[in-house]
């Protein structure tokens, strides 16, 4: 799947969306998360990571770095209820200005 | 680049969805980084600190405060995505 990572379209990128990845970019770096989302724009993607002492880490790979991307997990539904409500709730970031 | 395909009307509508979908969820995200403390993980195996702003459109920029720089401490700037692999916020 190398350099295609950004040839895949949304209705492939979705099937990612909810899962734990493990992310190649650049030169050796890997990067784990939870699968947010993916820019259609850009192809870059958000992952985010729950920390042992609660917190939450977000992180976007630029698309043009991307050389590989596996899944490694499916979220159970409290991942998914945390993934929904921790990360991406209304009063945290509407788009209202 | 955006990825295209020749499909039905169906198949388009679907994928057209899919896209304003991951956009949103996408523009959200980089809204609940503004203001943030981010950490810029670039070409080189640089490491640069810096408050994040906001990104263009296309994703081709990065508009951040306070960039720790090698050489000193930058206000303004604006970061291009190519030179980017990455970027981490905390909370």
């Amino acid at each position: 799947m190398q350099g295609s990572w950004s040839l895949l379209g949304p209705l492939s990128w979705t099937g990612y969306i909810n899962k734990q990845v493990n992310v190649t970019a650049g030169t050796d770096e890997s990067h784990q998360g939870w699968l947010v989302t993916v820019d259609p724009v850009s192809a870059s993607l958000v992952l985010v990571d729950f920390r042992e002492d609660g917190g939450t880490s977000m992180e976007v790979v630029m698309g043009h770095a991307v050389e590989n991307v596996t899944v490694l997990h499916e979220a159970d539904e409290v991942t998914l209820d945390r993934l929904r409500t921790s990360v991406l709730s209304p009063a945290t970031c509407s788009l209202d200005p | 680049s955006i990825a295209t395909s020749a499909a039905s009307g169906a198949e388009l509508q679907r994928e057209q969805h899919a896209r304003s979908v991951l956009r949103e969820t996408f523009l959200r995200c980089l809204l609940s980084m503004n203001n943030k403390k981010v950490r810029f993980h670039m070409h080189g195996k640089v490491k640069v600190e810096a408050t994040f702003g906001a990104s263009d459109i296309d994703v081709l920029n990065f508009q951040v405060s306070d960039l720790h720089t090698p050489i000193g401490v930058q206000k303004e700037a604006l970061i291009r995505s190519q030179d980017v692999i990455s970027f981490t916020v905390d909370e």
